[in-house]
């Protein structure tokens, strides 16, 4: 299980907004592989055993959902106009191709990258070489003010007449605003209803997306260039029926359960089929699906027979599985790989939690034969595969795998402790400074970093040397419970913004000595990139650490504030580097250099 | 909090358990209340994470205003007492050793709140009757008969009724009476993630607290450290028992509550042998059998339709000021 921060962040994976997955985890299509066929996509990806051998099925029917009619066999399933990804496309490599004048516009739809994105003031002056900028989002953030309003433009250092930027703002809906799902970090899919319109022109981000890619094909409609034949041939028709918005004023917003029903799947040209899983997939195109792994959320119409919306517990104590709460993808399975929660025989490790077991003596209705597994939750094993059964030696896909063998996504079937293949910089962790540090590795003096970390050396985004006395102490940037993010959805809310009201830099009563500095005095925070100010928070929940013999001291700075809002701060991502790791990007703000210095 | 009301909605954990017979059941209370019956708060401040839950949840119900936007330097404390906009207040408490690895440092958070005093100084001196006694044995100020004269904050030994710039009247914590009088748990405790704050009858929340401080000992006995944990208020040791009872693990003004809270009426010399009497009477008694009497005047008044007519609160007695404490060992090592 994946520990998620945000609400529906595990939704936003599966169905993703991931630039190197598409929908249910599959690759994107990348010009740097050869991906020019179906057929090559997939031989380049798909597993000849475990489960994922299923791939052609999962990824012809998310063609369909892409494509609907005008995806035939005979036109690659319409593949040719699916778009390509060509490298990195994460956040910092973005921004600095954004800098770079290579990106024209930028949709920030829930999303603050002016306080949020690392090294932010680069990051801001970023945003000034678009053409346009869309921020739809509760307030005026940030990323919309910074035209106006940043630190560098009211000191004076930037004109808005200068910044090229043609700025929009979109006010949004709220949750309780529309219909729509939430997936929680157990993969539980759960429908929420909407509850009232949302006030003025705010909307919700489908009908947002929605009504823009309608205007979008109407311009490019009769188009005959080949590039723009994906957009036009694009399933796009979430019209609501009219009883899904009667009791509302706004009646052009689309349908989430249309949406929800093409990420289901159903019989291709037949909506109201739905598909009642993933083992109904096809690869010959008769079934469209966009996200295999959703499939049987939705196995019937109507809302009644939305799984996601359904709420009926088990009752009693614990131990049992709630299958009629919610859906748990995939398959409704509430917790994955559970064939080991049965011993390699098959029988419970343990009486009092046993979960998934074999029964030999349960006749399994798919063969009508003795033998199945059973249990609360879904078993996530092949329901007749005994737990002796051995594969045959050319066996693929499942049957490649013995009655022991619980990971059925793996191509062995095995728990992994590590993966052999695939990282850059695998297979076993070691340890290695961060790009910037105040001491040597000391577990190996002569590589002081990992050698493949991503960085992006350009004007604006300096590092400090090896130990360079200038910058001494560690900084570490973090969240408070009273502030979510950037502060967009609690800078502004009084009860909130109350509770923690400003920025504070909390430092070791030991280094405020060295200082001279005193609670709540204000002062410098200074990094190669920027120089922020902030009060002082003297605590003794911050030590000083004994490294390599000397001492190093520990600066913490939570980064909510921004420039927007009920109240105010620097912003504290302006001292951070963009630096990422080698395998997804992830950057490094947990650990950098400062100087601290009274004001 | 949009919470529509419900029949049965007491979320705690003890709601399985069965209220306190009470004396005066539905004469004195609306329908689809709770019944009458003392309840109130433990707060078991081991267990708080201070996430200010309670705070927000407090503020939002009744609508009180943010007030303050400036940073105490106290820890993350900004919100730093008790007033007439602010009826929660999680205290932060900073327990670190000088030496520098800061070994065996603690970090102890409680939400603070009324305690609803069963002799509440605040009612004793209020001029108007603005204070009054409930059906639930919690003590709550009528915004609309309070002429704001401040005598019930000097009389308050916790220090929790402040003015409300709003509304000019003295106000704190109603222990949500609103919510109470639709069979609604109060918004703080139904806020608190971690149960924190359990709301209930004053009777199964001091079976639970005791449960609690018999774990909490017996797990720092197998551990060989300091059997510390005890209630503040759960007896009637503190002017006569608080129905807002906390667990500790420090002394309590650790937590900046007197170990020896002090009632206005103690100042006033005109104790009789007679009073005296009965005071020591009172307190063979012991705090159940005063509440089931005062109860038990609360049903009279509703079959009168009036006045009271069970004898006036008894001050406290000066017999029960021993510390409820045990020694810690432990200083505020701020």
């Amino acid at each position: 299980m994946a520990l998620r921060g945000h609400a529906t962040i595990q939704g936003s994976t599966d169905v993703p907004t991931l630039y190197h997955s598409i929908h249910g985890y599959m690759p994107a299509p990348t010009v740097l592989k050869s991906h020019n066929t179906v057929e090559e996509y997939l031989k380049a990806e798909t597993l000849p055993t475990g489960y994922w051998a299923n791939t052609p099925k999962f990824f012809v029917s998310y063609l369909k959902s892409m494509y609907g009619d005008a995806a035939t066999k005979e036109n690659d399933w319409g593949f040719g106009w699916h778009p390509r990804i060509s490298g990195d496309h994460s956040h910092m490599p973005m921004m600095v191709a954004m800098n770079d004048g290579r990106v024209k516009g930028m949709f920030a739809m829930g999303q603050n990258p002016a306080v949020g994105g690392q090294n932010a003031r680069f990051q801001r002056a970023a945003l000034g070489k678009l053409d346009w900028l869309v921020v739809k989002d509760n307030f005026e953030t940030e990323t919309a003010a910074f035209w106006h309003n940043a630190p560098e433009v009211t000191d004076g250092s930037i004109h808005p007449a200068d910044i090229q930027t043609e700025v929009f703002f979109f006010p949004s809906a709220q949750v309780a605003e529309m219909d729509g799902t939430f997936t929680n970090t157990q993969r539980l899919i759960k429908f929420h209803h909407k509850a009232v319109d949302p006030p003025g022109d705010a909307r919700s981000d489908i009908w947002f997306t929605y009504h823009l890619g309608q205007r979008l094909k109407k311009l490019y409609e009769g188009s005959t260039e080949a590039r723009d034949q994906g957009l036009l041939n694009l399933v796009w028709d979430y019209e609501p029926d009219p009883e899904e918005v009667a009791a509302w004023q706004i009646k052009d917003e689309p349908s989430a359960l249309k949406i929800l029903r093409e990420i289901n799947g159903y019989t291709s040209g037949k909506p109201e089929e739905h598909l009642p899983g993933f083992a109904a997939l096809k690869d010959d195109g008769s079934t469209t699906c966009a996200s295999w792994i959703y499939s049987g959320v939705y196995p019937k119409p109507g809302i009644e027979n939305l799984k996601a919306a359904s709420r009926v517990p088990d009752g009693g104590g614990g131990g049992s599985a709630n299958l009629g709460w919610g859906f748990a993808w995939p398959a409704n399975r509430r917790i994955i790989y559970n064939r080991a929660s049965a011993r390699p025989d098959g029988t419970p490790w343990s009486e009092e939690k046993k979960w998934v077991y074999w029964d030999p003596d349960k006749v399994n209705p798919a063969t009508d034969k003795p033998g199945v597994w059973t249990g609360a939750d879904v078993p996530d094993f092949a329901a007749g595969k005994a737990p002796d059964a051995k594969p045959a030696p050319d066996a693929i896909g499942l049957d490649a795998l013995s009655g022991t063998d619980p990971f059925i996504m793996k191509a062995d079937g095995k728990g992994w402790l590590y993966t052999p293949t695939g990282l850059v910089d695998g297979p076993l962790p070691t340890h290695y400074e961060p790009v910037e540090s105040p001491v040597p590795n000391v577990l190996y003096p002569d590589q002081r970093n990992s050698p493949v970390y991503k960085r992006w050396d350009v004007d604006g985004n300096p590092a400090a040397e090896p130990e360079d006395p200038a910058f001494p102490y560690v900084l570490t940037t973090y969240r408070l419970t009273e502030h979510h993010l950037s502060g967009v959805m609690s800078r502004w809310l009084p009860w909130l913004a109350e509770l923690q009201p400003e920025l504070f830099v909390e430092i070791s009563p030991e280094l405020a000595g060295e200082k001279g500095i005193a609670n709540t005095d204000v002062v410098r925070v200074i990094t190669p990139r920027a120089e922020i100010t902030a009060k002082a928070l003297v605590t003794r929940r911050m030590r000083p650490m004994q490294v390599a013999g000397k001492t190093v001291h520990h600066v913490g700075v939570p980064w909510h504030w921004g420039y927007q809002g009920l109240v105010t701060g620097s912003v504290t991502n302006d001292l951070s580097l963009m630096v990422g790791d080698p395998n997804v990007t992830i950057h490094e703000s947990k650990t950098f250099v400062c100087n601290v210095e009274k004001a | 909090m949009a919470i529509p009301a419900q029949a049965n909605p007491v979320a705690t954990p003890t709601s399985s358990a069965q209220p306190a017979e009470p004396p005066t059941g539905s004469q004195v209370t609306p329908p689809g209340a709770f019944p009458a019956a003392p309840m109130g708060f433990f707060t078991d401040t081991t267990i708080c994470i201070g996430c200010k839950a309670c705070e927000v949840a407090c503020k939002s119900w009744n609508g009180l205003s943010a007030d303050l936007f400036t940073l105490s330097g106290d820890s993350y404390d900004n919100t730093r007492e008790l007033s007439g906009e602010t009826w929660r207040h999680v205290q932060f408490i900073e327990q670190f050793p000088e030496a520098q690895d800061r070994v065996g440092g603690r970090w102890l958070l409680m939400s603070d709140v009324c305690k609803h005093c069963v002799h509440a100084g605040c009612l004793e001196v209020c001029p108007t009757g603005a204070i009054i006694r409930t059906e639930y044995d919690t003590v709550v100020i009528q915004a609309d008969v309070c002429n704001g004269c401040r005598d019930c904050i000097a009389a308050c030994p916790f220090g929790v009724i402040e003015i409300n710039p709003a509304s000019k009247t003295a106000m704190k914590c109603t222990l949500c009476y609103d919510r109470l009088q639709n069979g609604l748990e109060p918004a703080c405790s139904k806020a608190c993630p971690t149960d924190s704050i359990k709301f209930g009858t004053i009777e199964e929340l001091h079976g639970i607290a005791n449960e609690r401080v018999q774990q909490l000992n017996a797990q720092a006995r197998d551990a060989g450290q300091p059997e510390n944990a005890y209630l503040y208020g759960a007896d009637d040791s503190i002017v006569g028992g608080l129905n807002a009872f906390f667990l500790l693990v420090d002394k309590p003004e650790v937590y900046h509550l007197p170990s020896q809270a002090k009632l206005p009426s103690k100042q006033i010399p005109t104790a009789s042998a007679l009073g005296i009497g009965g005071t020591l009477g009172m307190v063979a008694l012991g705090a159940v059998a005063f509440r089931k009497r005062r109860m038990d005047d609360f049903a009279e008044e509703a079959r009168n339709g009036g006045e009271a007519t069970g004898d006036p609160l008894p001050p406290s007695s000066p017999l029960s000021e021993a510390p409820p404490y045990p020694p810690s060992g432990r200083e505020d090592a701020r």
